[in-house]
């Protein structure tokens, strides 16, 4: 026999074992009730709060359940590496956490991937569940079923510096114009502020000036979803977003490249003048320069008077498919999503309880809520309640297209007209 | 201009060369040991004044980058290792005799280094995910897996770099210990090898490279962070908030300073080596 | 330092082959195969296949359903590489990567050669000096280099910005300025393997040769170009591929210092395209077909680039 020989022989054994990759195996989840539960969580801008809640969250576990251990990673939360992140742990059962927090965006897109494990006993079965209001409940279930424990709510408001609009005389804005007005008199007066910021990777920032025109991101019609970004009205949003990337407001050469999370820290840091956040940046923002000077009202739409839609954000525990520990998991995930821990996560990072004891309690409690609170009854939207909205957040789809409108790389019509042929793209349509 | 005017000026730009060239690995190393503030501050200073081990402790103790270095260290030990066996052995195989499909075998292993690493991450993906299976020790969000595809990778070019080597080893060496009565394998093992050493040594630079400096499988294989490697966990230092610059240094120097020390050790052979390289 | 020439690229440049005349050795015939059994045992499994297998996946439907939702794989034909001809953003990037390594490739080429010309012009010192400043941007792995540059450049805390009295300036914001500085990095990554290369290579020129050539009455510039050149001819042409090969697949730098491809993504490479295409988004499939894309281009440019050269000198 020679080389020859030998190299056909395996080039034939290559060629018949060559399928296509194997499929994942339909995941069964143990139930294992010791051992080490994994569990996977937002990181934060400012980590170290949430840190403390989970770990009384952890001790009090631990001393219910002995042998058990808990090891909690924060996983990070821009789109690209979040998808690769939760992606990785669907593709690959053995390094999938048994718990993981997710954003309610995604949920859709991670039951079609077949890799949430169905809660709605579960959570039928928890005492607290009674607490939870529908519309929260709704965003949890996908096809009549409940794939997460809804965790906290999270609306934007604008966030603005109390001592800068004094000294300069302006009054927090109600209009859109006024908006635009007050952001270029900061900037005007303070040339090393940004007189808002905004980030062409912010997406729920760009949402409500889209809704507030009118326009939307799709439109539903019997279950099948359509583009509808590419519309004069959704056109108009874009165009009242980007306004606010210019010279005298936010240079597109500093917030092109911003992401929500990096907005936050410019506020923070006394670096803006205003800045759309969500409730939960509290935290981080009393943790900066910013403390105990600033403001918040509602985001103003372009009617006088009127609030721009928000989006409703907000986070689920969800038990994954390949859990290996189930009854655990959902035990843990009962724990933190109860009334004990919604405060104290609130009291941590400000995220709004799910729960309408804890919720009121603290609404009453702290009037710091109040605009956000406002905001919630003024009506809020949602993002495609469809697999496809995970493909097109993973495919960054909307930052790109408000990246390359803020940084004048192509017009508001060519940027939303490929945008929309991405969407449709995506919706099957 | 005269001579030495000339040779003087040459002089000047090469070190002003060097000085620009050194800088960034300067810079880094300076900015590790800069207390916090200086490196805040709106005046950055070419040097310090009040040099702190801060950053260092703060990466190897918070941030758990002694873990993530040990991690490096075991995966690209045993590619070393196990990639300067495997490349001697066919490198002498490619230069010591001839065989049909020699020259084909030499143009794959050239072809073979064209190939993106990073495109055939995806099919890699899968396999080692199904070879996990069966093989617990080498599947994803393990260090086996890492060691897989780094010697995969560093093969290549380390058999194509080792050539050089072996074949300037004269046969008539070879010739005297055969007379002498050693057999094949003693010629290969106690003759040939030890003569080979230093190359393999210089070699092995670039299988340590492979392994070291990979990002893009550490990144997509270990899912989990407990076995990860360290340039993937140099973007933990990019947090959502302000990037801790000198942290970042401090876990950018820890990383530098195996590959420069390995480089100084064997830089006289580096050359020889790549000119090795050219010959066919 | 790498002063003296070693004996195997003074072979090399002098054309001369130090190779035993290959023969085969007693022992049996069989010796080559057990040699290269354990290569084969590594490399089939873990390159041949995966190549194989990354063909094969360029020409099915294989998204995330299908990894994990248990839909089943569908055979596609070539429907991957049609979306990919049809998509100017594909077109896009796939002419920005080659712009972009052509100018690496190029800068480090120069660079590399006139420092190599400098080299041998320079005292002893001065040598090691200019050595071991290459050899520390050599061994600085990409990853670091990259961390090491964007806080040179960074945009409020960078010294660049400070020491030209920029202010703020986002060096990653232009198309070209973002460009520019991964190019910078991946030349001074690749210019010391050129440098060194080439200096070793032009130290092995016999002296009597050039000093033939000069007693001709060549300049030294003549000389150079008559002489020295054509006897590096071989180190040159492996230089040449190596450069294109490393530049073009550049993944880390652009991946790091541009956060992915940069402001709506107007810095993507392919090999960066090709990973986000199957790990952020999912299209496993559509990430292969730009995998098996990219590696032809590149076969095809060394192949062009080899015939060339051997047209031209007849010998390799």
């Amino acid at each position: 026999m020679n080389i020859a020989r030998w190299a056909a022989i395996a080039v034939t054994a290559a060629l018949t074992a060559g399928c296509a990759p194997s499929t994942a195996d339909p995941t069964t989840s143990a139930d294992a009730k010791t051992g080490t539960l994994t569990v996977w969580l937002y990181d934060e801008a400012d980590r170290s709060p949430k840190e403390k809640v989970l770990a009384d969250a952890v001790h009090e576990f631990t001393g219910q359940h002995k042998d058990v251990k808990v090891e909690i990673s924060y996983i990070p939360t821009d789109p690209g590496p979040r998808a690769e992140k939760m992606k990785g742990a669907f593709n690959d059962p053995a390094s999938a956490p048994d718990l993981a927090e997710f954003g309610n965006t995604d949920l859709a897109g991670y039951v079609a991937a077949g890799a949430m494990a169905d809660l709605t006993s579960a959570i039928g079965s928890w005492d607290a569940a009674k607490d939870l209001p529908q519309d929260v409940k709704d965003a949890a279930t996908v096809n009549g079923k409940m794939y997460g424990l809804p965790w906290w709510v999270g609306v934007r408001a604008l966030y603005y510096r109390t001592d800068v609009f004094t000294e300069l005389g302006i009054t927090p804005p109600t209009s859109y114009a006024q908006l635009v007005d007050a952001a270029r008199k900061v900037r005007k007066a303070k040339p090393k502020m940004l007189g808002i910021a905004v980030g062409g990777k912010y997406v729920f920032g760009a949402l409500p000036f889209i809704w507030d025109a009118g326009g939307d991101l799709a439109t539903e019609s019997g279950g099948k979803y359509k583009a509808a970004i590419a519309s004069d009205a959704s056109k108009a949003g874009v165009k009242n977003y980007a306004a606010l990337f210019a010279g005298d407001i936010c240079p597109p050469e500093q917030c092109a490249d911003l992401t929500g999370g990096k907005t936050v820290d410019a506020f923070a840091a006394g670096l803006a003048g205003m800045a759309i956040l969500p409730n939960s940046s509290r935290g981080k923002v009393d943790a900066g320069a910013t403390k105990g000077k600033y403001g918040v009202v509602p985001l103003p739409g372009a009617k006088p008077g009127s609030i721009a839609p928000a989006f409703a954000g907000g986070n689920d525990l969800g038990v994954l498919k390949s859990a290996k520990h189930r009854t655990l998991a959902i035990a843990f995930a009962e724990l933190l999503a109860s009334k004990k821990y919604q405060l104290a996560m609130y009291d941590a990072m400000g995220n709004l309880p799910t729960l309408s004891g804890a919720r009121g309690a603290v609404v009453t409690k702290d009037k710091f809520l109040a605009p956000f609170v406002n905001t919630m009854s003024a009506g809020t939207r949602f993002v495609p309640n469809t697999p496809a909205w995970t493909t097109i957040d993973a495919q960054t789809v909307v930052p790109t297209m408000l990246q390359k409108v803020v940084a004048h790389k192509a017009t508001v019509d060519a940027a939303t007209a490929e945008a929309e042929t991405a969407m449709n793209a995506a919706f099957g349509g | 201009m005269t001579r030495a005017a000339w040779r003087a000026a040459a002089n000047l730009t090469g070190l002003a060369v060097a000085a620009v060239v050194v800088f960034p690995i300067y810079w880094m190393v300076l900015s590790a040991l800069k207390p916090s503030g200086e490196i805040q501050a709106a005046d950055p200073l070419p040097w310090t004044g009040h040099p702190t081990l801060d950053h260092f402790r703060s990466a190897l103790g918070v941030s758990g980058f002694a873990r993530y270095f040990a991690n490096s260290a075991i995966v690209a030990s045993v590619v070393v290792v196990a990639s300067a066996l495997i490349a001697f052995l066919a490198a002498v195989a490619l230069t010591r005799f001839q065989f049909r499909f020699r020259t084909v075998l030499l143009v794959m292993f050239l072809v073979a280094q064209m190939v993106p690493v990073e495109a055939l991450t995806i099919p890699l993906f899968f396999l080692i995910r199904d070879l996990g299976r069966v093989a617990p020790m080498a599947g994803l969000n393990t260090l086996g897996s890492l060691m897989l595809v780094h010697l995969a990778f560093s093969l290549p070019f380390a058999i194509w770099m080792l050539r050089g080597f072996v074949a300037a080893v004269p046969e008539s060496v070879l010739e005297a210990a055969r007379i002498d009565g050693a057999s094949q394998s003693g010629v290969l093992w106690r003759i040939l090898f030890p003569l080979a050493a230093p190359g393999i040594a210089a070699t092995s630079v670039f299988s340590f490279i492979t392994s070291w400096n990979d990002f893009v499988f550490a990144k997509t294989f270990i899912i989990g962070t407990e076995h990860q490697t360290l340039p993937a966990a140099l973007l933990v230092f990019f947090k959502p908030d302000e990037n801790d610059w000198g942290g970042i240094m401090a876990a950018s120097t820890l990383m530098t300073l195996p590959v420069l020390v390995f480089f100084v050790l064997v830089q006289r052979r580096l050359v020889a080596g790549l000119g090795g390289a050219v010959k066919d | 330092m790498v002063s003296t020439a070693p004996p195997a690229a003074v072979d090399a440049v002098r054309g001369r082959r130090s190779t035993a005349p290959p023969r085969r050795r007693r022992g049996g015939r069989w010796t080559p195969l057990w040699l290269l059994l354990p290569a084969a045992a590594v490399m089939l499994p873990l390159f041949a296949y995966p190549l194989y297998q990354l063909g094969l996946l360029s020409v099915l439907d294989f998204g995330q359903e299908q990894v994990s939702g248990g839909v089943p794989t569908r055979y596609v034909g070539l429907d991957n590489y049609r979306t990919l001809l049809a998509s100017p953003k594909f077109w896009d990037v796939l002419v920005q990567t080659v712009v972009f390594a052509a100018g690496c490739v190029g800068a480090t080429l120069l660079v590399g050669g006139l420092l190599a010309v400098l080299m041998t012009r320079v005292w002893a010192a001065v040598r090691v000096v200019l050595s071991f400043s290459a050899l520390a941007a050599w061994a600085a792995p990409a990853m670091t280099g990259s961390t090491v540059w964007m806080f040179l450049f960074d945009t409020n805390l960078g010294l660049v910005n400070h020491a030209l009295g920029l202010g703020p300036h986002n060096w990653t914001y232009g198309k070209l300025s973002a460009f520019a500085l991964v190019g910078a990095v991946v030349v001074w990554h690749s210019f010391p393997f050129v440098m060194i290369t080439l200096y070793a290579g032009m130290q092995s020129v016999p002296g009597e040769v050039l000093e033939a050539a000069t007693l001709d009455g060549a300049s030294a510039l003549t000389a150079f170009r008559r002489v020295t050149l054509p006897l590096l001819r071989p180190l040159v042409t492996i230089v040449v591929i190596q450069s294109v090969i490393w530049d073009f697949k550049v993944f880390t730098q652009v991946y790091v210092m541009t956060g992915g491809g940069g402001i709506a993504g107007q810095n993507l490479v392919l090999n960066v395209y090709a990973y986000e295409q199957a790990f952020a988004a999912s299209d496993y499939s559509l990430g292969a077909a730009i995998g098996v894309v990219m590696s032809l281009v590149l076969l095809v440019l060394t192949v062009v680039y080899v015939r060339a050269l051997h047209r031209r000198d007849g010998r390799l």
